[in-house]
C-alpha cells in the first residue's frame, strides 16, 4: 500500500493505491491523524489505484468521514472500482459516502491524482 | 515458516480433479497474504474455464472473506496471547472440485462464533463488525468451537456457458 497526502487551495487530497488492509492500514492511521487534526475544509480520497480493502481499511475511511464531518468539512471519495466498490456496495457505504463520478462505471484505466 | 501440501487425483483434467490444498500458517497478520495467495490460486480449480466477469466475481468474495476470518482469528482469537501460548497458529484447508470451494481455518484461540453476531447497524456509519458481514454475505459459513476450532466457508460457483461469457465484453 501506497499514499500520498497533499494540500492545496483549500482541498486536501489523500490518494491510496495498492491493499489497504489490517496490515497496512497502521503505516496509513497516523497519518490519517494529522489530517484530521488539520481540520480541513474538504478532504477528496482518490481510490482509483486501490486494488483491494479489507473490513480494517473501511473502519479507517469510515471514520476519517465521520471526523471531518464532524469538524464541519466534507469528504469525497472518487475512483472506486473492482473489489473495494463491491465492498462499498455492499455495506451499503456508496449511499453515503461516495462521490457522483463514483457511483457510475468507473474507466478501465488509472485516473490521474492531480485533478487541479 | 509456513508450509504447504497439496494433493489433487492423478489422472484427471484440472477443474476436474478434486485438489486438497494444506497450509499451516503462523497466526500472524504477515501471514495472511499467503493464505490470499493460495486460495485465489485454488479458485482457478473450480472450472476449466477461470475468466469473465461471473469468474472474477466468485474470486473476489472468496479471497475477501478469507482475508476477513483470518482477520478476525489473528486480531480477536489470538488476541491477548502470550508468545509463549503456543500453538498461535492456523491450519488452512483448501478443497475444490468442479464448481465449489470448500475452505477450513483451524485455530487454538478464543472462540468467536460469527453466525451469532447481528449484522452491523449501517444507519450509524459503523467503522466495526463489517468483517462479518462481508464474510457471510459472500460465504456459507459454520463454525464448531473447541480444541480447535473450525470455522467453514464455502461457495458454489455455478458455470456460465462460453456464449455467455463471450458476450460480457459486448457494448
Amino acid at each position: 500500500m501506497r499514499f500520498e497526502i497533499k494540500s492545496a487551495t483549500g482541498v486536501t487530497h489523500l490518494a491510496i493505491e495498492g491493499e489497504l488492509d489490517a496490515v497496512s492500514v497502521s503505516e496509513l492511521r497516523p497519518d490519517l491523524e494529522k489530517l484530521v487534526k488539520g481540520k480541513p475544509t474538504v478532504v477528496e480520497v482518490d481510490l482509483s489505484s486501490l486494488r483491494m480493502v479489507d473490513s480494517s481499511g473501511i473502519g479507517a475511511l469510515v471514520s476519517l468521514y465521520k471526523r471531518v464531518r464532524a469538524q464541519g468539512g466534507s469528504v469525497v471519495i472518487k475512483g472506486l472500482r473492482d473489489q473495494p466498490l463491491a465492498i462499498f456496495r455492499l455495506l451499503r457505504l456508496d449511499r453515503v459516502m461516495l462521490g457522483a463520478d463514483t457511483t457510475r462505471s468507473p474507466p478501465p484505466h488509472k485516473q490521474s491524482k492531480s485533478r487541479h | 515458516m509456513p508450509t504447504l501440501r497439496y494433493d489433487a487425483e492423478d489422472g484427471a483434467p484440472a477443474a476436474e480433479a478434486a485438489a486438497s490444498i494444506r497450509l499451516q500458517l503462523a497466526g500472524i497478520l504477515e501471514h495472511r497474504n499467503v493464505a490470499l495467495r493460495a486460495v485465489s490460486m485454488a479458485c482457478k480449480l473450480v472450472t476449466p474455464g477461470p475468466q469473465g466477469r461471473a469468474w472474477n466475481n466468485f474470486q473476489m468474495q472468496v479471497v475477501s472473506a478469507v482475508g476477513e476470518a483470518f482477520n478476525n482469528i489473528v486480531l480477536h482469537g489470538y488476541a491477548g496471547r502470550p508468545a509463549r501460548e503456543q500453538p498461535n497458529s492456523i491450519d488452512l484447508r483448501i478443497q475444490t472440485r468442479r464448481g465449489h470451494i470448500r475452505i477450513e481455518l483451524r485455530d487454538w484461540g478464543s472462540e468467536f462464533d460469527p453466525t451469532r453476531i447481528p449484522p452491523p447497524a449501517f444507519d450509524t456509519l459503523p467503522e466495526s463488525g463489517l468483517g462479518l458481514f462481508i464474510m457471510q454475505s459472500f460465504m456459507e459459513i459454520a463454525y464448531r468451537s473447541g480444541r480447535p476450532n473450525l470455522l467453514t466457508l464455502s461457495k458454489r460457483y455455478v458455470e456460465r456457458s462460453s456464449a455467455a461469457r463471450k458476450g460480457e465484453g459486448a457494448v
